[in-house]
């Protein structure tokens, strides 16, 4: 799609902001096809200038080529994450002290929570973890059951003998791997009991991790909004996950910003998991625009609806596909 | 709200393009076109839309010659202010004629279809008491088998709403479901039948081939599309693909109540020429309204009478 880099092969050129400007204007426009928020891509463009401005092409390079070039960094660098993470070991770290590792999902209405959270959950039971699935959507209809039947599934997955609808010793949903932790639906305060009463149940019945699943809400609505705080203060999990999918468009700047200031000033999201990319074709802009944002990386991507549709970015291939 | 801030702009940008008397007409028309792309852009509209419509209003605008000076900066604002209106209209599809109206006592079959996560299923619940509040005898029916406790949701929410409601826990083909539903509730006379089905996206064809055949059995009198109004550049390749496989004849606008602007929404009515009919506005089944477009656009652009501007 970048067929308008027409190629002059002249090189050692110095790059003026002439030069640069209607290479930058259609690059940015570009970009906004592949839902890449005007705001990040015009951030993107000053990252190229800057970059650029004053530097000589290299011999046989055309201005173009050079500013492509230096725009596949500029991705580049957004998406690629500050610090590395070993997720796994630390939480085996945590399990040998005996202490249960937290998860929290957060995230708007719909996008994709609930079911990312059953990935985890499915890629940790392969790593051999116990996993506490909690019910903290108190508010929106069937969550409960939802969840009911992502732990049944991943208990037949994890034990082929057992049998759907049937409790495990403790008497709850799940077997010994599995297990999932509600008490019915209710207001704000029902969900930080539950969360409390989660993590002291984890640390007893000796579950590696546990993972919180909570109501989607606008990042735009205070009344909803501010209960996460307590939430996270009371709870305090050892990471908290913002789902974010890739259909959103412009809004996801605003999205991945509310929710990252949603937990005061002490504590920030840790990860973002960009669900839905498997819908979107080319267009992974979302995925620039919450890091942009934020500063946040991406843990995972979705890419589909079953358990095994969770992957690592490349950030690489996510490049290549905004570039192409 | 959809392009909610845009209005201002756009209105803003008349203003303070006016009031610089030190411009001439063609710097004023060329100012506000540039307001209106960016906020357009930055609303999430289609950008193959917004660059049609920014040609469209600068030779409707630049084709008036004798304005300017000579005219008052009043009629050159009504006149740009309607050029505006026009466009948008377009843009939302004002024209299309009068919107599905189930009958009474007949048989009147609603099916949701749409992305996942969009809203079908707190959508369709919605409906239904609007239905039931204006007298329908109306029924849900849950044809979506796949996503994890998606009958107890649409149960729970039929019960919190009085609306009888069909579904099953163990049948997994959602073809048959949906058509059990429908016999069972044609039986018993129901008016309204509204049909719940999966999310899928247009890139998974099995998905898609499985909503064709609920179509078939079900025989929508109406096919409703949800959509998110936070979609952003997307909007438009998969409300085409849905468009030829469900030929749905309404949108529905969830999410309303958010920060989005619901750009990529109009994109999609621009695509499949397909009017918003209601919008959600919130998460409780009481959060919809009627979608009108054209006294949506005028109120936006805080024309408050349209017809004296439309007689111009
Ligand atoms: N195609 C695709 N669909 C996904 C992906 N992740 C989730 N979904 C679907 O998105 C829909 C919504 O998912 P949920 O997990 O219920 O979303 P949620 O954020 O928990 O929703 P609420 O709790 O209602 O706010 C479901 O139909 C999922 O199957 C993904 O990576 N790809
Ligand atoms: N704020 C707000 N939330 C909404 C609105 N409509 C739906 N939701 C929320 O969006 C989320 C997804 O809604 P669902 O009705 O489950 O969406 P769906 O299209 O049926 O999802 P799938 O069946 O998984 O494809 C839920 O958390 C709803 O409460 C709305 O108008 N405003
Ligand atoms: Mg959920
Ligand atoms: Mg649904």
């Amino acid at each position: 799609a970048f067929g308008f880099l027409k190629k002059h092969v002249l090189g050692n050129k110095t790059i003026t902001e002439q030069d640069l400007n209607s290479i930058l204007e259609q690059m940015k426009q570009q970009l906004i096809t592949k839902n890449v928020a005007p705001e990040a891509a015009a951030f993107l463009m000053d990252q190229v200038s800057k970059d650029l401005v004053g530097s000589k092409t290299a011999g046989w390079t055309s201005v173009e080529i050079t500013a492509r070039e230096a725009l596949t960094k500029a991705l580049t660098q957004v998406l690629t994450p500050g610090v590395s993470v070993d997720l796994l070991h630390e939480i085996q770290k945590k399990a040998e002290e005996k202490q249960p590792y937290v998860f929290s999902i957060v995230g708007v209405n719909g996008v994709g929570k609930s079911t990312n959270l059953s990935k985890l959950a499915f890629w940790l039971l392969q790593n051999n973890f116990k996993v506490l699935i909690v019910a903290c959507d108190t508010f929106r209809s069937g969550a409960i059951e939802q969840l009911r039947v992502h732990v049944e599934n991943l208990a037949q997955l994890t034990d082929e003998s057992h049998i759907r609808g049937s409790k495990n010793k403790r008497g709850k949903s799940g077997n010994d791997h599995v297990e999932l932790f509600e008490a019915g639906y209710g207001g704000s305060d029902l969900v930080t009991k539950i969360a409390k009463q989660a993590i002291k149940y984890a640390k007893d019945q000796d579950f590696d991790v546990v993972l919180m699943d909570t109501a989607g809400r606008r990042h735009n609505d205070a009344t909803l909004m501010s209960p996460l705080k307590s939430f996270a203060e009371q709870a305090n999990p050892d990471k908290i996950i913002m789902v974010g999918e890739a259909l959103v468009g412009t809004d996801s700047v605003q999205q991945a910003k509310n929710f990252n200031n949603a937990f005061g000033k002490a504590r920030d999201i840790d990860f973002f998991i960009v669900s839905k990319c498997d819908t979107v074709g080319q267009m992974l802009g979302t995925m620039v625009n919450m890091v942009y944002a934020t500063d946040i990386p991406i843990l995972f991507v979705g890419v589909g609806q079953t358990y095994t549709d969770l992957r690592t970015l490349s950030v690489n291939w996510a490049v290549n596909i905004l570039m192409s | 709200m959809v392009l909610a801030d845009l209005g201002k702009r756009i209105n803003n940008a008349v203003n303070s393009a006016l009031s610089n008397t030190e411009d001439d007409y063609a710097t004023t028309v060329d100012v506000l076109l540039k307001t209106l792309v960016t906020a357009l852009l930055e609303a999430d509209v289609n950008i193959k839309l917004v660059s049609n419509l920014r040609n469209n209003l600068k030779e409707t605008l630049m084709g008036n010659k004798g304005t300017g000076k000579s005219t008052s900066n009043a009629q050159t604002k009504k006149l740009i202010q309607k050029a505006v209106f026009d466009e948008l209209c377009n843009l939302v599809d004002c024209e299309s004629e009068q919107p599905f109206q189930p009958k009474k006592r007949k048989t009147n079959v609603i099916m949701f279809v749409g992305l996942q996560g969009s809203g079908k299923t707190t959508s369709c619940t919605k409906l239904a008491v609007y239905y039931s509040r204006r007298g329908f005898k109306v029924g849900l029916v849950c044809a979506d088998t796949f996503r994890a406790g998606a009958f107890d949701q649409l149960k729970q929410n039929a019960i919190k709403a009085h609306i009888p409601f069909y579904g099953s826990y163990t049948e997994t083909d959602p073809v048959k479901v949906a058509a059990e539903g429908i016999a069972k509730f044609k039986k018993e006379k129901f008016e309204v039948i509204i049909v719940d089905t999966s999310g899928r996206h247009h890139q998974e064809q099995a998905l898609f081939q499985e909503m064709v055949e609920i179509s078939n059995v079900v025989k929508p009198n109406q096919t409703i599309m949800v959509l998110d109004a936070s979609i952003g550049q997307a909007a438009e390749q998969q409300s085409k693909a849905f468009k030829e496989s469900a030929d749905f004849g309404a949108i529905l606008l969830t999410k309303m109540d958010g920060h989005a602007k619901g750009g990529g929404a109009i994109s999609a009515v621009a695509a499949t020429n397909t009017p918003i009919i209601f919008i959600g506005t919130g998460e409780h089944i009481h959060d919809l309204e009627k979608f009108s477009p054209k006294s949506f656009i005028s109120k936006l652009l805080g024309i408050g009478d349209i017809e004296s501007l439309l007689e111009q």
